[in-house]
């Protein structure tokens, strides 16, 4: 079967092309995953290639050599060689010569093939972007030189997924191309939250709105977080939920109505919420902490809940200073950190991690932890290979979107416009910074070395998802992962886990 | 009822004398007074170890202490405990297997099935079944509680919506959906291109109908493809609510063959929602309907999201989402919570195409 060589690693579309449409199932007994094929593979992160390149011959892409005529002729756009004069090294052994495999655009075959081999084009065209923007052989010239392409072949409008997500992923490339060639890369500043206040409001708003009702991410992460909160503070007369990133504030709203409905224990808690800000974070498409403030405060009013809310600005380094916060006497605290929703920004890795491990010291009942779920990648496959497993993943992302919204397209396109687009430019970003440092593959793996015990996901809360998700297109999975960590994926790609956890000394 | 084939605390088969003595415990009478776990104390004894973190983190003391049950000792406990650990394996792995497939449990299968594959032949039928009965029964609780916080999620969504709409200004923005939404009805003017397409592409039914068949077609035009050309007001009707049953795209692009959603909606089952891990509903023949449907005038007016329209024009269809999901969470549930539908109550829906509520999920 092919077999790519990336300097030197080898990245295996045998695995790609191997995985047959897997799990079926969606949950446990107690402990392990269900993912059925390939279990030698602790993450079964599948992708969708299978689903858009059937037809395409992976014997063409064996052996081979004579990546410069490939990479000359893709830039052509034609069978013809020759035309720019690039060196290119030959360290990388791409493709067989049999470009024409890969070239040729039958007219002869349905739209379905010339679709798949220029979804195909693309990758190739983006892997290779991203090793000539990083690997052992860098040459920013050549890199410069396939965005170009790319650009011409990609479009954010375009009709395909495939041409909208390389669009993205031009961009990001892009970005960290002209970020590295000024030598300046303070990809905190360029990639800031703040890119995303530029945008219109009202985009913004519609965009959300159009998220929470064409995918179960949102809600998916907030419902769990909040089954698991409930149950924590089922006899508690105080609650107080430290969020570390409240955005509108949405999550707390389905958090009140179930504390209000709740039967057993005393009746309906207080409830008290400080949110934490940043300074020159305004995301001023939401409104700022204070806005989401007001609005909780009058929507609890008048659903009748008792409730209180608090600001707490970090500074400028976000270190979190647990004395800052006001407590209460017998409250149960709870620590709410949804990382990686699709409609948030990533947070600087210091600033939750200062976060999290600030707030053991306030022996929080329950720690709530959203965050995207990525393969761990191996050092040797460095940038490419998280690069390919973010295209991956973003590429399950938009496949689902389009599974349950196939007429929509400018619905969805305005999502992946406001929301993804920069989170995929944030993701590589971040990506980029810390290549070559020691990768944190999970934040949930960290909390479990800061000390934080796992704590068990319920019977209720495992249900709660599978029903969530049965509202939605049934390529959705959930899968319960350990005791305390469910996951929610699209076909066989893991996309978003929500898992708790609890302070050693905390009671539960 | 089953008996018991070996003598348990279960006691079915003496029949003996029950008395319930002041701590709510039923004690039989016969010389060494046996626990009967009724189906309350089997419930409390499920929720204390739920709590506890399922019956292998529960111990006969935690559980103890959580029921807080006067008269129940760790001897009473221990063996439940231990039946229900057994008892819970097959039935948690049946729960969740996947129903693709479009297996049908029935109560006999389930209990066959979890004895066999468990090898507890002698099982008492009778515990298992009520393990069955307590799984169903807080399934249900979990989907109407998932319906209530959507709702609330939509509530609050409202006012974020319609605080923006304010400072984007105006009233005239609100009056809009309505007009283009009336207009849908009479093919007015193009104004959802996206919608007239599909409707045109899917052999359009005359536009007699009403104007919600027009809206059925971007969601439930995979419906429609399966399902036998129809006259009748009930069987278009279901099938729209069906489409509208959630806020979210479960008929938009739903491609999965259930077995259901070959026109025998007439049922009144929404077959989409919430179907896969409620086959075991048609236990007992409960046909949940799931459906909640708001009045049509609800429907009118449509979210303020349609502001869009003139705010940014490049949204202009994205409005096709909510054309063909009219309302998300808040008419429909505001419907709702007006007129409160009887709960899990096995109903088959009316499926009259004006008023007449279906109860909501059970």
């Amino acid at each position: 079967m092919a077999t790519m060589m990336v300097d030197g690693t080898v990245p295996d579309f045998d695995y790609y092309s191997g995985l047959s449409t897997t799990t079926t199932t969606t949950t446990t007994t107690t402990t392990t995953t269900t993912t059925t094929s390939s279990s030698d593979d602790d993450h079964d992160h599948g992708c969708t290639w299978n689903d858009w390149s059937p037809v395409v011959d992976w014997e063409a892409f064996s052996g081979g050599d004579n990546f410069q005529d490939l990479i000359e002729s893709m830039i052509e756009g034609n069978n013809s060689s020759g035309g720019l004069n690039i060196s290119i090294p030959k360290s990388s052994t791409f493709y067989n010569s049999e470009d024409s495999v890969l070239m040729e655009e039958p007219e002869e075959s349905n739209n379905n093939q010339s679709e798949d081999v220029n979804g195909l084009k693309l990758v190739h065209l983006l892997m290779a972007a991203a090793e000539a923007l990083t690997g052992v052989n860098k040459s920013r010239e050549l890199a410069r030189v396939i965005l170009v392409r790319l650009k011409e072949l990609a479009s954010p409008n375009g009709s395909t997924n495939m041409e909208r997500l390389a669009a993205h992923f031009t961009d990001a490339l892009q970005a960290l191309l002209d970020g590295a060639a000024s030598g300046s890369l303070h990809a905190k500043s360029m990639f800031s939250p703040n890119y995303k206040d530029e945008q219109q409001q009202g985009d913004v708003l519609a965009a959300f709105q159009l998220l929470q009702d064409m995918s179960p991410f949102v809600k998916f992460g907030h419902f769990t977080a909040n089954q698991a909160i409930l149950e924590a503070v089922a006899h508690d007369r105080r609650v107080h939920i430290v969020d570390y990133d409240i955005m509108e504030g949405i999550q707390w709203a389905s958090l009140m109505q179930a504390l209000l409905s709740r039967k057993d224990g005393p009746p309906t808690p207080h409830l008290r919420i400080t949110a934490l800000s940043r300074s020159g974070s305004g995301r001023r498409s939401f409104g700022t902490v204070q806005e989401t403030g007001r609005r909780l405060t009058a929507f609890a009013a008048s659903i009748g809940q008792p409730f209180s809310f608090h600001h707490c600005r970090l500074d400028s380094d976000e270190t979190f200073k647990p004395p800052a916060l006001k407590l209460v006497r017998g409250e149960a605290i709870i620590i709410n950190c949804m990382l990686h929703l699709p409609h948030f920004t990533y947070r600087a890795s210091d600033s939750v991690a200062s976060f999290l491990s600030g707030s053991k010291t306030l022996n929080p009942r329950l720690v709530t932890l959203v965050e995207e779920e990525v393969r761990p990648i191996e050092e040797e496959e460095g940038f490419v290979g998280r690069f390919m497993d973010t295209l991956h993943h973003y590429s399950a992302l938009y496949d689902s979107l389009e599974a349950g919204f196939p007429l929509q397209s400018r619905a969805r396109a305005l999502v992946e416009r406001v929301f993804l687009g920069p989170r995929i430019i944030g993701s590589l970003a971040r990506t980029y910074r810390t290549r070559g440092e020691d990768e944190r593959s999970s934040w949930g793996e960290w909390l479990s070395v800061v000390g934080y015990h796992e704590s068990n996901i319920s019977f209720a809360n495992h249900c709660q998802a599978k029903l969530l998700l049965g509202l939605f297109n049934d390529g959705y999975r959930v899968e319960e992962i350990g005791t305390n960590k469910l996951v929610l994926g699209w076909k066989s790609r893991r996309l978003l886990s929500a898992s708790i956890w609890t302070s050693p000394d905390s009671d539960l | 009822m089953f008996h018991a084939k070996k003598p348990s605390t279960m006691n079915s088969h003496d029949r003996p004398m029950c008395v319930q003595g002041d701590s709510g415990l039923v004690l039989t009478t016969d010389p060494k007074p046996r626990l009967r776990w009724t189906v309350e104390l089997h419930e409390r004894f499920v929720d204390a170890v739920t709590q506890l973190g399922g019956p292998d983190k529960a111990t006969p003391k935690t559980i103890m202490r959580v029921m807080g049950v006067k008269g129940l000792t760790l001897y009473h406990l221990k063996s439940h405990l231990q039946k229900f650990r057994l008892g819970k394996q097959p039935h948690k792995e049946f729960n969740d297997h996947s129903v693709k497939d479009g297996d049908r449990a029935t109560s006999l299968e389930l209990q066959r099935n979890s004895a066999s594959s468990s090898g507890m032949i002698g099982r008492n039928m009778n515990e298992m079944q009520m393990e069955v009965q307590r799984r169903l029964h807080e399934q249900l609780e979990v989907q109407r509680h998932l319906q209530l916080r959507i709702e609330a999620q939509g509530k609050y969504m409202q006012t974020i919506l319609e605080k923006a709409c304010q400072t984007l200004g105006g009233e005239e923005n609100m009056a809009l959906p309505a007009r283009t939404f009336k207009g849908l009805g009479n093919q007015g003017g193009g104004i959802i291109p996206d919608i007239s397409a599909a409707f045109k592409e899917f052999g359009a039914p005359p536009l007699s109908f009403s104007s919600f068949q027009d809206l059925n077609i971007c969601g439930g035009h995979e419906q429609q493809l399966e399902l036998h050309p129809q006259s009748s007001m009930g069987e278009r009707s279901s099938s729209f609510e069906s489409f509208l049953v959630t806020d979210h795209n479960l008929s938009l692009g739903k491609k999965r063959p259930s077995p259901y959603s070959n026109g025998g909606n007439t049922n009144g089952k929404s077959p989409l929602m919430w179907s896969d891990d409620f086959r075991l509903q048609e236990l007992g023949g409960a046909t949940t309907n799931l459906i909640s449907r708001p009045n049509q005038d609800d429907i009118i007016q449509m979210a303020p999201l349609s502001m869009e329209r003139s705010c940014n024009p490049e949204l202009d269809s994205v409005s096709d989402i909510y054309e063909s999901k009219p309302m998300l969470d808040e008419k429909k549930f505001d419907a709702k919570l007006e007129r409160p539908s009887p709960r899990r109550a096995p109903q088959l829906s009316s499926l009259s195409a004006q008023g007449g509520r279906n109860s909501v999920f059970g």
